[in-house]
């Protein structure tokens, strides 16, 4: 990951948060005036060191975690605006990078019923007696993120 | 990495499979905000895996499941 890497990226994070919703190849380059051309070998480099997701197959992004750039069962709200987060760490980790308060709305993984969590001041002040689970040990969460 | 309901219904959601790590919302809340505080910093660099096992360390996330390789 080189310094055109990591500009690529901040303009993908950026874009992200200003847009809720991820950004293409072209607006990236437009935004850098860089050829989309280089933008997505860019996208491949950081795709490889894990710094940002593509859907498979394809130089489209899929996830920019904590941000989702697909819609998932996980929407937040912070500060007026809305997001959709890969899983419930990425869910509640989308407040933690805006360094906001904010809103969860998804549903229980085994009964599809909505539920819904409110962080205020850092903290989980609504939706506390609510559970998190993670299936897949640490060392193997890169093998297949989606599943993850 | 999936909200639930209650433990009744983490269980019928395994199904029999192994069981991962069950965190409460706020020690979830608490992983996340540590993990992703710095994610849109200007002058963000990917992190190591052992600085990202020193925050899970830190946060009581220890053993073999936590074990980043």
């Amino acid at each position: 990951m080189d310094e055109l890497d990591l500009r690529v990226r901040r303009c993908v994070y950026g874009r992200f948060v200003a847009l809720g919703r991820a950004p293409t190849a072209a607006e990236v380059g437009a935004e850098l005036g860089l050829a989309v051309g280089e933008v997505e070998d860019s996208f491949r480099s950081l795709h490889d060191a894990h710094a940002l997701v593509l859907r498979a197959g394809t130089i489209e992004l899929l996830m920019a975690n904590p941000f989702a750039a697909a819609e998932t069962p996980h929407r937040v709200e912070c500060e007026g605006r809305s997001w959709f987060g890969n899983c419930c760490w990425d869910a509640l980790g989308i407040p933690g990078a805006l360094h906001a308060d904010g809103r969860v709305e998804s549903e229980c993984a085994c009964c599809g019923e909505p539920l819904a969590l409110e962080v205020r001041e850092g903290r989980v002040a609504e939706g506390a007696e609510l559970l998190t689970h993670i299936l897949v040990p640490a060392r193997r969460w890169w093998d297949d993120i989606v599943f993850t | 990495m999936v909200f639930l309901r209650s433990e009744e219904h983490l269980e019928r959601w395994l199904a029999g499979r192994e069981p991962g790590a069950t965190l409460t919302a706020e020690d979830m809340n608490r992983l996340a905000r540590r993990w992703w505080w710095t994610r849109l910093d200007q002058d963000w660099v990917p992190r190591s895996a052992e600085e990202g096992q020193a925050i899970l360390g830190e946060l009581g996330l220890t053993g073999d499941f936590w074990a980043l390789r």
